[in-house]
């Protein structure tokens, strides 16, 4: 070999080739985020960006005529419909009633079954297991305790002398029979997550701030209450906005009444889209809902990264 | 005056007993260490005194109070964590004072009494930080802090600096041994370094399956081991020992009264190596290892097994190497065959 072609051979060793380190990397990592990622575009993506288009259109179902009318039925939605207000006033009534009491009983039962004890597994068994039953056979169980006179839960009020409404057929209750009968189903999620962060919570705070004379409810408001923060922000975003989302139970439990008395956002979009096909308007309002959710998860990120600094 | 006397003092976890019939004076402005290996009971010990466990039998007393009964904040104790156990949502001045504040103190007499605390400990320019933007060192201090702020009859210390790096550990150790000059007050310490508990302490409890084996001085403890277990944890490395009789061939000759001992112990730094024939013992060296000031040699004794020896200078002895070791017979210590000394 001549000096010059050794030369040539080393230039040659020495040159960049396509597939860098950089770009394998690169390669293998949208390789593991695609099945993830076509999933988000097919039913996360594509169907939002089908609603918004939908929701720019007045199309019935039934007549399948499709007219773009512009940001009409956005302006029907919260200028002319008087429904669309009562709607979002049940699901903030909804939430406002969900949350706090959902919280505080989430709560209450962490502390009780954070320690361990003979038969607490049992106790947090009892409390979780509404969250895996099947939400069709929750609300008939409840309907059933809840009608009028011969409903279970009545007549354990009229052995003590109360004299229950007829909770799920009067206007004044219904709303109260769902929240509760829905916090009751959904309690023992936050109280794992409560479980869970208490248990994370080192014993060492509880036993030095016991040897510095604090009292129970001091341990609890001045450390532990604190040091909750993170978890109780977290739950109580993810709480509100699973009311906002909430379906299933008032389908099944009030059908949206009495007289609209539990109408609440996503039981109307199914309404409007599913039972009287206006599809256009249906979407106009999940995009409604989808702003007032996603105005809720960025609450909840400022919050955490306000928390966390 | 606060004195402890614990008399009879046991705890059992159902059927397992972890800490059994402890006796112990604890003398006002004393500094004790608990020292143990892992699992003796010596932090058990510390809690059962701080009120954080409870006491299965026996009697507790802190000054002339029987405190078996008396809850943890009561006890005019104070305790400094192995996790420092600061909160981490507090200032270094809050949580220096939070002890005062929940026991309703006025807020100017709680800010002197950090301001007094935090000037003796060097903590001034640390007030307003949060734990999680302290060193180690930093955070051990506020947590001393913490407990000299409740000025308490007695301080406790679990295994305060075990988080530490070892410079961090020396220079710590350092000022809590001034600390304890400062205040002296009562301080109970545990750890399960015996060099931590020898430099520290006025008087070491070696700690073991939740017995006392013996209380002393740190040299009383090192000159005068009351058992074979006592003389291999108390210095470092640890005591050689053997059986008596695998050295009696070597020994054969020599003017040593070995009385009815089973077992001889011999310190490492208490053998000097000599030439194969000057020895009383001989052996052969196995592995040398280069400590800086010196080397610590393995060295394999005919019949007696292996024998450790620190060795003093740049001179080490050299891998496979044939030496003669020698020792006075007022640095041997005689056990009987239950392992107690002669």
């Amino acid at each position: 070999m001549t000096p010059s072609e050794k030369t040539a051979t080393m230039a040659h060793a020495t040159r960049v080739p396509w597939l860098t380190l950089r770009r394998k990397e690169a390669f293998e990592a949208w390789l593991f985020v695609s099945p993830t990622l076509i999933g988000f575009i097919i039913f996360f993506l594509g169907p939002l960006i089908a609603v918004g288009l939908y929701s720019l259109t007045e199309w019935n179902l039934l007549s399948q005529e499709s007219t773009f009318v512009g940001v009409e039925n956005f302006r029907d939605a919260l200028t002319v419909n008087p429904d669309f207000w009562l709607v979002v006033r049940n699901s903030a009534l909804f939430a406002l009633g969900l949350v706090p009491m959902n919280m505080a009983l989430a709560l209450t039962l962490a502390l009780a079954l954070s320690r361990p004890f003979f038969g607490v597994v049992f106790f947090r068994t009892i409390f979780f297991a509404p969250v895996i039953t099947s939400a069709v056979a929750w609300a008939i169980v409840w309907k059933f305790l809840l009608q009028g006179e011969a409903g279970a839960v009545n007549q354990l009020l009229a052995s003590i002398g109360i004299d229950g409404p007829n909770w799920l057929r009067e206007p004044d209750w219904a709303m109260f029979a769902v929240i509760v009968t829905r916090v009751i189903k959904m309690v023992g999620l936050n109280m794992i997550l409560y479980i869970a962060a208490l248990q994370a919570i080192p014993r060492d705070y509880e036993q030095a701030a016991q040897l510095e004379g604090a009292s129970r409810w001091q341990i609890f408001h001045m450390v532990i209450w604190p040091l909750l923060a993170p978890t109780t922000l977290i739950i109580m975003v993810i709480t509100t906005i699973g009311s906002f989302k909430v379906f299933d139970h008032i389908y099944l439990m009030t059908g949206g009444g009495p007289e609209n008395g539990t109408l609440v956002l996503a039981y109307y979009i199914y309404q409007q889209g599913f039972e009287f096909f206006n599809v256009g308007y249906a979407s106009a309002l999940a995009i409604i809902m989808f702003v007032i959710v996603l105005a809720l998860t960025i609450v909840q990120l400022i919050l955490r990264q306000k928390g966390s600094g | 005056m606060t004195s402890l006397a614990l008399s009879n003092l046991a705890k059992s976890f159902g059927p397992v007993k972890v800490i059994r019939d402890i006796d112990l004076t604890i003398e006002d402005g004393e500094f004790v260490v608990f020292v143990g290996p892992s699992g003796c009971g010596k932090s058990t010990l510390l809690r059962m005194i701080a009120g954080l466990e409870d006491i299965t039998s026996g009697d507790l007393m802190i000054g002339e109070r029987r405190m078996n009964e008396v809850s943890a904040s009561k006890r005019g104790v104070a305790m400094v964590f192995q996790s420092y156990a600061l909160y981490p949502h507090l200032t270094v001045r809050r949580n220096m004072g939070f002890g005062l504040k929940v026991r309703k103190m006025p807020a100017t007499d709680i800010k002197q009494r950090v301001d007094d605390a935090s000037a003796t400990l060097k903590l001034d320019a640390l007030m307003d930080r949060y734990p999680r933007e302290l060193s180690g060192g930093q955070r051990q201090r506020v947590a001393i802090g913490r407990a000299i702020v409740g000025n308490p009859d007695v301080f406790l210390f679990d295994e305060p600096l075990s988080n530490l790096d070892a410079e961090l550990r020396v220079h710590m150790r350092a000022e809590i041994s001034a600390l304890h000059g400062r205040l002296g007050n009562t301080m109970i310490y545990v750890t399960h370094d015996q060099i931590e508990a020898m430099t520290l302490a006025d008087r070491i409890v070696v700690l073991r399956d939740g017995r006392i084996e013996q209380v002393g001085t740190p040299r009383e403890l090192y000159a005068r081991p009351a058992n074979v277990f006592v003389a291999q944890f108390i210095g470092s490395p640890k005591m050689n020992v053997c059986a008596a009789g695998s050295l009696a061939t070597q020994l054969e000759g020599v003017d040593f009264d070995l009385k009815a001992a089973t077992q001889i112990g011999i310190r490492p730094e208490h053998l000097k190596i000599v030439p194969p024939d000057d020895g009383l013992l001989q052996g052969r060296v196995i592995v040398s290892e280069y400590t800086g000031a010196g080397s610590l040699l393995h060295i394999e004794v005919e019949g007696a097994g292996t024998f450790l020896v620190v060795q003093e200078g740049q001179a080490g002895a050299e891998k496979g190497e044939r030496i003669g070791l020698s020792f006075s017979s007022e640095n041997m210590h005689l056990f009987d065959g239950s392992d107690f000394a002669i």
